[in-house]
C-alpha cells in the first residue's frame, strides 16, 4: 500500500509537470498579452513593448517557464500584472467561495440521487422512476446559466422570496444566515446538473447488480428485502458509482464558470473568466494547475476506495483484477 | 409410505410481460418424500429451473406468477404465502444450490460472512457464534484450512470451493429440503464427482430431502431415488430411477437415455439427438406436445393430449402408447440400463 502511494505521488508529480508545460505553453501562445488589455486603447507600441520587457514577457518561453516554476516551487504564485497583486491573495478566498457552493451542491445531490436511483431501480418506469427521468433530461439538456437566469426572474425578481445573486447581503459579512439564503438559487441550479446523470447511475448500476445471480441467493437464504438491496446490491453498485464520483471532483474547483457569473458568486469560475480576459498568466496558471492537482487527487481516491468497497481490487499487486 | 414433505400439485405459472403474460409451466406435479432424493431431468427450457424457483416463490421477483395449482410444504400451500412468511421458510427449513457458484456468491463479502448470514437471519445467532458455526459447517464440507478460508472472498477460491462454500450456506441451518439446480453443471468432471458423494453424503447425515434438477441423466442415475422427466413445462414420465432406465415408457424419456454418450459407441458414429428442439409454451402443437419429435406418433397423439397416467404403483407416463413404446424400446435393446454415468 504504501509502495504504492509512493509510485503514484511520483506519477502525479509528473502528470502536473506536464500539465503546467501545456498549459503554460498554450497560454503565452494565444494572442494577446496582459499590457495590451491593460492600457489605455491608442496607447503607443513602444510604451506596450517597454512594459512588457520590465515585467518578463519579452524573455524566451523556456526562460519564463522556468522562472514561474522556479518561484513556484518556492511557494510563490507570482503577481497580477495590474496592480502587482500577489496571485494567493485573490486565489484563496475565491477557492473557499466555491468549495462553500459546489460542495453543498455535490453533497445534496449525492443525498438525493443515490437512495432515489435506488427506490427506483426497484420500481422500474414507476411515477417516481419516471419524474426522474423528466428530471435528468432537463439536467442535461436544459444550460445551467439560463435556468439560473429563469429562477432569478421568477423566483427573485418576481416574488422576491430569494436575493438575486451575490453571496452576502450588504453589511452581512460571515452571516451564516444569509449565505444560506443566497445559495439556494445556485445550488439548485448545480443540483439539477448533478442529479441528471447521478440519478441516472444510481440506477443503472443499482439495476444491474439486482440481476445478478447473488442477488437471487441473497434472497434464497431468507434475507429481508431491504437487507439484500443495501447489503447485498448497493455495496456492489456502489463500484462503478465510485468511479464517476472521482472523475466528478475535480469539478468542485472549476466546474461553476456559468453559474457563478450568473449568479455573481465570488468564486473560481468568475475569477478564471475575469482572469481570462485580463491574460492575467500568473492566476490563470494557478488555477489550472489546482485544478489538475484535484484531478489527480479524485483519480487517487477513486482508486483508493474502489480497493476498500471492493475485494478483488488489490492496490499495486498484478493480477487484482478490476470489477 | 413416509410422509411427503413437498407435494407440487398441478402447477401452472407463467411470467407478466409487455405483451402478456406467458406461460412457463404447464401443470407439473411432483412429491418428495421424507429423505427422498427426486431428481427432474429434462432438457434445456423444459421449465426445471422454473419450478424450483416457483417452489422458493423467488420468480416473483422476476415477474413470474402462479396460474393454477399449489405447493403444499407440510401440507401448506406456498403459493398462498405472503413474501414476508416465505423469507422465514427460505434458508432455514428450504434452501438452494444454485448453477455457477461462482457468480451466486457475491464477491464483496468474505465467505465465512456469507454463511454465517444464514444462522444469523434464521436463528438470531451472535456474530462471533455465527463466525464460529460457519467455521464448522466448512469443514463439514470439505474446505481444508476452514478457519483461513472464512475470512477469504469467492475469487479467492475454485469453483468446486465456491460450490462447498454454497452447500455449507444451503446446509448450514439444516433445512428439511434442498433445491440443488444443476449444482455440477458449471464444474469439470472430477469436481463434479466429488461434489456429488459430497451432497450425498451429507443428505444421508441430515436426511435432507433433495430436489435436484439436472439435464445429465448420468448425474440423475448417480443420486435419484425418483426421476421426473420434464418436457415443455409438464412431467411426461416419473418413476424410480431403476424403473426410468430399465423399462422407460415415454418415447422422450427413451430418447433422453439414448442421447447418453456410451464407451461403446465407435469413434466417429454420430451422437444420438432427439430431432427437432423443445417447443416455445406460446406455441405449443395441438395433440401430445411431444409428437413432431416423437418416432412413434400417431394421428391420435396429433389430435388428443395424452395426460399423465399412473401404470403402476408410483410409476406415471403421459403417453397414449406408453405400453407398446416400453416393448418397442425392449426388443431394441437401445436402452441403456446400467445407470451409472460417468
Amino acid at each position: 500500500m504504501t509502495e504504492y502511494l509512493i509510485r503514484r505521488a511520483v506519477q502525479s508529480v509528473l502528470v502536473l509537470f506536464l500539465v503546467s508545460v501545456i498549459s503554460f505553453a498554450l497560454m503565452h501562445a494565444a494572442p494577446g498579452g496582459p499590457l495590451m488589455v491593460m492600457l489605455p486603447k491608442g496607447g503607443s507600441q513602444q510604451a506596450i513593448l517597454a512594459q512588457e520587457k520590465n515585467a518578463g514577457l519579452l524573455d524566451p518561453m523556456p526562460i519564463q517557464y522556468l522562472h514561474w516554476l522556479g518561484q513556484l516551487l518556492h511557494g510563490n504564485l507570482g503577481y497580477t500584472y495590474k496592480n502587482h497583486v500577489p496571485v494567493g491573495q485573490i486565489l484563496w478566498p475565491t477557492v473557499g467561495n466555491t468549495l462553500i457552493l459546489m460542495g453543498v451542491a455535490w453533497v445534496l445531490s449525492l443525498l438525493i440521487a443515490i437512495p432515489w436511483g435506488i427506490y427506483n431501480s426497484t420500481r422500474t418506469y414507476g411515477i417516481s422512476d419516471n419524474i426522474s427521468t423528466v428530471l435528468a433530461y432537463l439536467g442535461f439538456a436544459m444550460p445551467a446559466f439560463w435556468f439560473g437566469i429563469l429562477l432569478q426572474e421568477f423566483l427573485s425578481l418576481d416574488l422576491n422570496w430569494f436575493p438575486l445573486s451575490d453571496m452576502y447581503s450588504m453589511n452581512k459579512q460571515g452571516n451564516i444566515g444569509d449565505l444560506i439564503w443566497h445559495l439556494i438559487l445556485p445550488v439548485c441550479v448545480l443540483v439539477l446538473v448533478f442529479l441528471a446523470s447521478y440519478l441516472k447511475y444510481s440506477r443503472a448500476s443499482m439495476l444491474e447488480v439486482l440481476h445478478m445471480d447473488y442477488v437471487r441467493t441473497a434472497r434464497a437464504k431468507g434475507a429481508p428485502e431491504k437487507h439484500v438491496i443495501y447489503r447485498h446490491a448497493l455495496r456492489n453498485a456502489l463500484i462503478p458509482i465510485i468511479t464517476v464520483l472521482g472523475l466528478d471532483l475535480p469539478n468542485l474547483v472549476s466546474g461553476a464558470a456559468l453559474t457563478e457569473n450568473v449568479f455573481n458568486w465570488p468564486g473560481m469560475g468568475r475569477l478564471f473568466v475575469e482572469m481570462a480576459f485580463a491574460r492575467e498568466y500568473a492566476v490563470l496558471m494557478a488555477i489550472t494547475m489546482l485544478g489538475a492537482v484535484f484531478v489527480v487527487i479524485g483519480n487517487l481516491l477513486a482508486d483508493i476506495l474502489y480497493a476498500i468497497v471492493d475485494p478483488r481490487v488489490q492496490l499495486g499487486k498484478k493480477g487484482g483484477t478490476a470489477a | 409410505m413416509a410422509e411427503p414433505i413437498l407435494e407440487i400439485r398441478n402447477l401452472k405459472t407463467g411470467f407478466v410481460t409487455e405483451s402478456g403474460i406467458v406461460k412457463a409451466l404447464d401443470g407439473v406435479s411432483i412429491t418428495i418424500e421424507k429423505g427422498q432424493v427426486v431428481c427432474l431431468v429434462g432438457e434445456s427450457g423444459s421449465g426445471k429451473s422454473v419450478t424450483s424457483l416457483n417452489v422458493m416463490r423467488l420468480s416473483d421477483y422476476d415477474g413470474g406468477i402462479v396460474l393454477e395449482g399449489e405447493i403444499l410444504f407440510h401440507g401448506e400451500d406456498l403459493v398462498k404465502k405472503s413474501q414476508e412468511d416465505m423469507r422465514k421458510i427460505r434458508g432455514s427449513k428450504i434452501a438452494m444450490i444454485f448453477q455457477e457458484p461462482m457468480n451466486a456468491l457475491n464477491p464483496v463479502f468474505t465467505v465465512g460472512d456469507q454463511i454465517a448470514e444464514t444462522l444469523r437471519l434464521h436463528k438470531g445467532m451472535s456474530k462471533e457464534e455465527a463466525q464460529r458455526k460457519a467455521v464448522e459447517m466448512l469443514r463439514k464440507v470439505g474446505i481444508p484450512e476452514p478457519e483461513i478460508r472464512a475470512k477469504q472472498y469467492p475469487h479467492e477460491m475454485s469453483g468446486g470451493m465456491c460450490q462447498r462454500v454454497v452447500i455449507a450456506m444451503a446446509l448450514v441451518c439444516r433445512p428439511e429440503l434442498v433445491i440443488a439446480d444443476e449444482p455440477t453443471t458449471a464444474l469439470d468432471v472430477t469436481v463434479q464427482a466429488q461434489i456429488l458423494d459430497l451432497l450425498r453424503e451429507l443428505q444421508s447425515e441430515l436426511h435432507t430431502s433433495i430436489l435436484l434438477i439436472t439435464h445429465d441423466m448420468g448425474v440423475a442415475a448417480e443420486m435419484a431415488d425418483r426421476i421426473a422427466v420434464m418436457y415443455a413445462g409438464t412431467i411426461v414420465e416419473e418413476g424410480t430411477v431403476e424403473e426410468i432406465f430399465s423399462q422407460p415408457h415415454h418415447p422422450y424419456t427413451i430418447g433422453l437415455l439414448n442421447s447418453i454418450p456410451g464407451f461403446e459407441g465407435q469413434r466417429g458414429t454420430e451422437l444420438y439427438t432427439i430431432k427437432g428442439s423443445i417447443p416455445s409454451l406460446a406455441n405449443l402443437p395441438t395433440g401430445c406436445r411431444f409428437h413432431p419429435r416423437c418416432p412413434f406418433a400417431t394421428d391420435k397423439c396429433r389430435a388428443e393430449e395424452p395426460s399423465l397416467l399412473e401404470i403402476g404403483s408410483g410409476r406415471r407416463a403421459a403417453c397414449w402408447y406408453a405400453e407398446e413404446v416400453a416393448l418397442k424400446a425392449k426388443e431394441q435393446g437401445a436402452v441403456i440400463v446400467s445407470g451409472k454415468g460417468e
